[in-house]
C-alpha cells in the first residue's frame, strides 16, 4: 500500500501493487495507473545453510572485446590458447590481458600462419611484460614456452613488433631492459634482506655509468654476488645462477669486469672501504 | 682497422670522409651467370678445390687462394662469389672460377656480373651509449641486449643496416656500391658522437 495520484478520482489515493501482473491499481476506483513493471528483486531466496552447488543464475559473463562477436555466441569447443603458461610465472591480470590483446591483433592479420605458434605466444607474453613495465628475461619466458628457443622467441618478437608497427603506422614502444628491472624479483628469489635489496638496486643504477660491456642481466647477477658477499648472509654462486638464469662462469666474468669499479658502485652506507678490501680478488 | 686522417700510407679525403674515418670493406658478395648447364658431379670429381654434397646443398662449393674467395656453383650455371675484399677482386675471382669451369670442358661465359652485397666495418674508438641511441632513434633501432649485444640500425637512405656496438666498432651491410657504405657511415657518425659514453 502506498499513495499515488489517481487521474479518475482527481486526488491522492491509496494504490495496490499487483506482483503477478506488474500493475499498480487504485484501491478506490480500480484504475490501472501503471502496468508491466519489471520486478528487480531476487527471483528466489538464498539461505546461509544451503549448499552452493546449485546456482540458478540466468545470465552469462560480460562481453569480451577480444572475441570476434564480443562473446555473445555459444562456443562448443575452445582451445586453451596458452593460458596455462601464464600461471607458472605468477603474472598479474593486466599482463595476461595485454598478451591476449597482442596475440589477437597479430592473429587477425592472418599473416602468422605457418609460424611457430609456441614462439609466437611466448613473444606476445614477453612484449606484454615489457609494455607493462614488468619485464621478464627471455630465459624465463623460454621456461614456459613449450620448447621454443631463445632465438625463435627473439625472431617472433621482431616479427610481431613489425606487424603491429605496420598496423598502427608507428613503432611499438617497449624501451630497453635495465638490470634494475629484474633486481627486486631476483633478490626476492634469493631471500635477501630489504637493506641488501636496496643496496643492490642502487649499485646497478651506478654501474650503468661505467663502460661495462655485459648484458644487463649478467651485471645484475654479478652485483647480487658482490652485495651478498659483503653481507652476513653470503650466497654461493650456484644459488645466484639458479635465481637469475645466468651461468656461473658468466657471473664470475662479470664480477671480474665490475671489480675495478666496486668502490664507486657499492653504496657507502652499505659497505665501508675496509669491507670492500675483503672481497676476494677475481 | 679504419685508417685515420693523415695517418697510415695515404691521407683520407676529408671532402668525401668528413669524419676522418673510412670504413674497411670486409666482404663482397657477387653473382654471375655462366650461361650453360653444368654437370656438378663431374666438376666435383675433376676439380681439386671443389666439394659437393647434393644431400646437404645443391651447389658445388669451390675455393681459390688468390683472391681468397668461395664460390657456390649451381647446375643452372649461376654462380655466387663471396669473401673478396674489393669489387675488383670479386670480379677477378669470379673470372678465375669461370676459367676453371671452362677448362673442365663446359662452354662457360661471363654474363651479368653484379655486386650483390658489400660488408664494411670500422672503429670510432670511443664507447657508445646504445640505450640512448635506441631511445631517440627508436623508429630505426632495435636494441635487445638479451638477444644480441649490438644495436641494429636500419638506415632508410641509403638503405643500409648497421650493427653498432658499445665498444665503438661498427658493421655496415647491405650496400650494392661502395659509396653507399661510406655515405651511411658519414650519416651515423654525428649520431655516434652525440651518444658518446663519457668514461668516469
Amino acid at each position: 500500500m502506498s499513495d499515488a495520484f489517481c487521474s479518475d478520482c482527481k486526488r491522492q489515493t491509496e494504490v495496490v501493487f499487483d506482483h503477478s501482473a506488474g500493475d499498480t491499481v487504485c484501491s478506490e476506483c480500480g484504475l490501472v495507473l501503471e502496468s508491466h513493471s519489471i520486478d528487480e528483486t531476487s527471483e528466489w531466496r538464498t539461505f546461509a545453510n544451503e549448499s552452493g552447488d546449485n546456482d540458478p543464475v540466468r545470465v552469462g559473463g560480460p562481453t569480451n572485446p577480444l572475441l570476434t562477436d564480443g562473446g555473445l555466441s555459444t562456443v562448443i569447443a575452445k582451445p586453451s590458447g596458452g593460458s596455462s603458461e601464464f600461471l607458472s610465472l605468477g603474472l598479474v591480470a593486466t599482463i595476461k590481458d595485454r598478451a591476449n590483446e597482442i596475440y589477437k591483433r597479430v592473429e587477425d592479420q592472418k599473416s602468422s600462419r605457418g609460424r611457430n605458434q609456441d614462439a609466437l605466444l611466448a613473444a606476445c607474453l614477453y612484449i606484454a611484460c615489457r609494455q607493462e613495465d614488468k619485464p621478464r628475461t627471455v630465459k624465463e619466458i623460454c621456461s614456459v614456452a613449450n620448447g621454443a628457443t631463445k632465438k625463435e622467441i627473439g625472431r617472433a618478437k621482431e616479427y610481431i613488433v613489425k606487424q603491429l608497427g605496420l598496423e598502427q603506422g608507428q613503432s611499438v614502444e617497449m624501451g630497453t631492459i635495465h638490470a634494475g628491472d629484474f633486481m627486486r624479483r631476483f633478490c626476492s628469489n634469493l631471500g635477501m634482506t630489504n637493506q641488501a635489496v636496496k643496496a643492490a638496486q642502487e649499485a646497478v643504477q651506478k654501474s650503468e655509468e661505467f663502460d661495462i660491456r655485459r648484458s644487463p642481466i649478467s651485471i645484475a647477477a654479478a652485483v647480487i654476488y658482490i652485495i651478498t658477499q659483503l653481507s652476513d648472509d653470503k650466497k654461493p654462486l650456484k644459488d645466484i645462477s639458479v635465481a637469475t638464469g645466468v651461468a656461473e662462469g658468466t657471473i664470475r666474468n662479470s664480477y671480474k669486469d665490475l671489480y675495478p669499479h666496486v668502490s664507486k658502485i657499492i653504496p657507502s652506507w652499505y659497505a665501508k672501504e675496509d669491507d670492500l678490501k675483503n672481497l676476494c680478488s677475481p | 682497422m679504419a685508417e685515420q686522417a693523415l695517418e697510415g700510407s695515404q691521407p683520407v679525403d676529408l671532402t668525401k670522409h668528413p669524419s676522418g674515418i673510412v670504413p674497411t670493406l670486409q666482404n663482397i658478395v657477387s653473382t654471375v651467370n655462366l650461361d650453360c648447364k653444368l654437370e656438378l658431379k663431374s666438376i666435383a670429381l675433376q676439380a681439386r678445390n671443389a666439394e659437393y654434397n647434393p644431400k646437404r646443398f645443391a651447389a658445388v662449393i669451390m675455393r681459390i687462394r688468390e683472391p681468397k674467395t668461395t664460390a657456390l656453383i649451381f647446375a643452372s650455371g649461376k654462380m655466387v662469389c663471396t669473401g673478396a675484399k674489393s669489387e675488383q677482386q670479386s670480379k677477378l675471382a669470379a673470372r678465375k672460377y669461370a676459367r676453371i669451369i671452362q677448362k673442365l670442358g663446359f662452354p662457360a661465359k661471363f654474363k651479368d656480373f653484379k655486386i650483390q652485397n658489400i660488408v664494411g666495418s670500422c672503429d670510432v674508438k670511443f664507447p657508445i651509449r646504445l640505450e640512448g641511441l635506441a631511445y631517440s632513434h627508436s623508429a630505426f633501432s632495435s636494441y635487445e641486449p638479451e638477444l644480441f649485444p649490438g644495436l641494429i640500425y636500419r638506415m632508410k637512405q641509403p638503405k643500409i643496416v648497421l650493427l653498432i656496438f658499445v665498444s665503438g666498432k661498427i658493421v655496415l651491410t647491405g650496400a650494392k656500391v661502395r659509396d653507399e657504405t661510406y655515405t651511411a657511415f658519414e650519416n651515423i657518425y654525428p649520431v655516434l658522437t652525440e651518444f658518446r659514453k663519457n668514461q668516469q
